[in-house]
């Protein structure tokens, strides 16, 4: 008998003194904290099964307010046709550009780096650093290629269509143009022989 | 015999080609990394989003420096042309196309690339062994708890007062009875207690006082618990352990995200968003090793996703959901809008959450109790100037306080403490 209480004594102090870090603690009325209504990333048993919110798909044929279709494929031929005909429909100014900066700080950064030299934390991490938006290969990408490599990806870049909504994106491609600088009018030499150069300048310093 | 001598020989052309064009080598792994890097390995089989290039030599039509040098500068033309190795492989890596580098690269710079792959790998960068962040564990080693301190101390009192009052009965009685007295009767402990009691009926009311007092803060106390996982003296809180071994520290602090690229619809939503899968995706395609967990953690990732790092290809009925634990729980009776905090009120991450940018594991850093709510509330000042969204309303608040000169216009003055703001 004395035993008994002393353990029900010692099992009480100590369940005052700890708490397990992985319980929520204790809930007055639970009902009320974690209502019968579905909730974000919550489970509901269908058909006996247990599913997460998350793995519902829509009805087919839904489409979310506000949404608009992007018509490219995210195939070679649509990244071409997306960079002949899509434009920017957002109209320039400054201000929108701002905006492409605050949303490059938060969703480009840590890859491309800051002047999207491809030296973000991020980026240098990679197998391989992203191409600078300087380099031969990307300076003189159109618009609509911009669009369509944020909006399914682009090599090791993945897909950013659910991150960003499409005026966002846009907005970011103007903040992409102003870091690829001025682009180059077709001067074909210069774009050919650019990494040849860069080699022999570095051949003769050494 | 003749497997030997072509070992040796190929052997002594690698030799000859690192020594005639060891600059060139060097060159060759400049270019590889800003050319080729993005989607290929140099020298493994990982395939990135074009195929690894190990022992590419050996799998290419001969003559293999010719054909590779041909496919780096015009792929497009070589497939064109019918070659079946290259319509293979452009079919085997589900019609990617590769970049033409035509134009982009001079003969010179390929042959640079090509001696590069064709020579030994690079010594691989030295992962920088951090030391270990796991907090969990390191915590609560070493030292006695105070608890147990008190109650062996309590015990040991307890079983000195039984020896001394043996030994004072027994003293008790050999005294009587050397002064041949009658033994005392034997009295009960209980009894003795009550006799004790009540000879000293104000102590014992002082300390029964006390007693209530402790138990009723004790009460008080607990109260102050229910539904808060909170310690208040510490400000340590609720911290679960997660399915994934995930470092807010090595990700938002050591990489620098934004913490709007993981949890992406703060701005937008209720919710500040638990990242699918395929964000995680976005960098974990090519990172396949961490920093402290190595290739289990992320392991993790790419089975949920239905990943498979060695062909570089996801099979959706393979993927699971993540079973993340919030952190984070407010009642489902108080509304909480984040997009309502951090964009109109312009609040920062850091203000409610803590400095996650230093932890391993995420911990509530806040009680999340109403008190705390309100007590921010009242001292915020609405961030209204320049602010299109309190516009009108500040155009008000300045009229129906004018000339009053030190008022600040804090949360509560635009209906921050309206019991219908958050529980609807």
């Amino acid at each position: 008998m004395c035993g008994l209480t002393a353990a029900i004594l010692l099992t009480g102090f100590t369940s005052c003194g700890k708490r397990d870090v992985n319980s929520p603690g204790v809930e007055f009325m639970p009902d009320m904290y974690r209502s019968p209504s579905m909730e974000v990333y919550g489970t509901s048993v269908f058909n006996g099964d247990t599913i997460f919110s998350s793995q519902f798909l829509p009805v087919k044929g839904t489409i979310a307010r506000g949404y608009i279709p992007y018509g490219y494929p995210n195939t070679d031929e649509g990244y071409l046709q997306a960079g002949l005909n899509l434009k920017n429909p957002i109209a320039f100014s400054e201000s929108v550009v701002k905006e492409g900066e605050v949303l490059f700080g938060k969703y480009c950064i840590h890859c491309h780096g800051a002047s999207g030299a491809g030296d973000g934390k991020v980026g240098l991490k990679l197998p391989g650093p992203p191409p600078p938006y300087t380099s031969v290969a990307l300076k003189n990408l159109p618009e609509g290629k911009i669009f369509h490599s944020i909006t399914y990806g682009k090599g090791v870049m993945g897909n950013h269509a659910s991150i960003l909504t499409q005026e966002e994106r846009w907005k970011l491609v103007y903040y992409v143009q102003k870091l690829q600088g001025p682009k180059e009018t077709a001067s074909a030499d210069s774009t050919k022989t650019g990494n040849a150069k860069e080699i022999k300048k570095e051949e003769k310093t050494k | 015999m003749s497997h030997l001598s072509l070992k040796s020989l190929v052997a002594a052309f690698l030799m000859l080609v690192f020594f005639t064009s060891g600059i060139r080598a060097q060159d060759g792994a400049k270019l590889f990394k800003q050319n080729c890097a993005v989607c290929h390995t140099s020298h493994t089989d990982a395939h990135g989003t074009g195929p690894g290039l190990k022992g590419v030599f050996d799998r290419v039509p001969k003559p293999a420096d010719a054909w590779i040098h041909k496919w780096i500068l015009n792929n497009e033309k070589v497939i064109k042309s019918g070659d079946p190795y290259a319509n293979k492989i452009y079919n085997d890596n589900a019609k990617a196309a590769m970049t033409v580098f035509e134009g982009q690269l001079d003969d010179k710079a390929v042959d640079a690339i090509i001696a590069f792959i064709k020579g030994p790998p690079p010594a691989a960068p030295i992962l920088a062994k951090g030391p270990s962040s796991d907090v969990a564990a390191t915590e609560n080693v070493g030292g006695i708890d105070p608890l147990y301190l008190t109650l062996g101390i309590l015990v040991i009192l307890a079983i000195l007062i039984g020896a001394l009052r043996s030994v004072r009965t027994s003293l008790q009685n050999t005294a009587n009875r050397s002064e041949g007295k009658e033994e005392n009767p034997e009295i009960g402990f209980w009894n003795e207690v009550k006799g004790w009691m009540g000879t000293n009926r104000r102590l014992v009311g002082v300390f029964s006082l006390i007693l209530v007092f402790m138990g009723m803060k004790g009460c008080w106390d607990a109260c102050f618990d229910i539904g808060v996982y909170y310690t208040w003296e510490t400000k340590n809180g609720y911290k679960p352990e997660q399915p994934i071994k995930f470092s807010h520290k090595i990700h938002a602090g050591d990489n620098e995200i934004a913490c709007q690229y993981c949890h992406n619809t703060v701005e937008k939503s209720r919710h500040a968003g638990i990242p699918s899968v395929n964000v995680c995706m976005n960098c974990h395609k090519a990172i396949t090793e961490g920093a402290t967990t190595g290739k289990t953690e992320i392991a993790k990732i790419h089975s949920a996703a239905g990943f498979n790092p060695l062909t570089g290809k996801y099979d959706e009925s393979k993927s699971n959901p993540l079973k993340w634990i919030k952190v984070y729980n407010l009642p489902d009776h108080v509304y909480f809008n984040h997009s309502q905090h951090v964009v109109v009120g312009k609040q920062e991450c850091a203000t409610c959450h803590g400095d996650l940018k230093s932890m391993t594991l995420a911990e509530q850093k806040n009680p999340l109790t109403m008190k705390w709510c309100i007590d921010c509330h009242r001292q915020t000042e609405v961030a209204m100037e320049g602010n299109p969204y309190y516009e009108r309303l500040h155009k008000a608040l300045k009229e129906k306080y004018k000339g009053q000169y030190d008022v600040k216009f804090t949360v509560d003055k635009i209906g921050g403490l309206e019991c219908a703001k958050c529980h609807y």
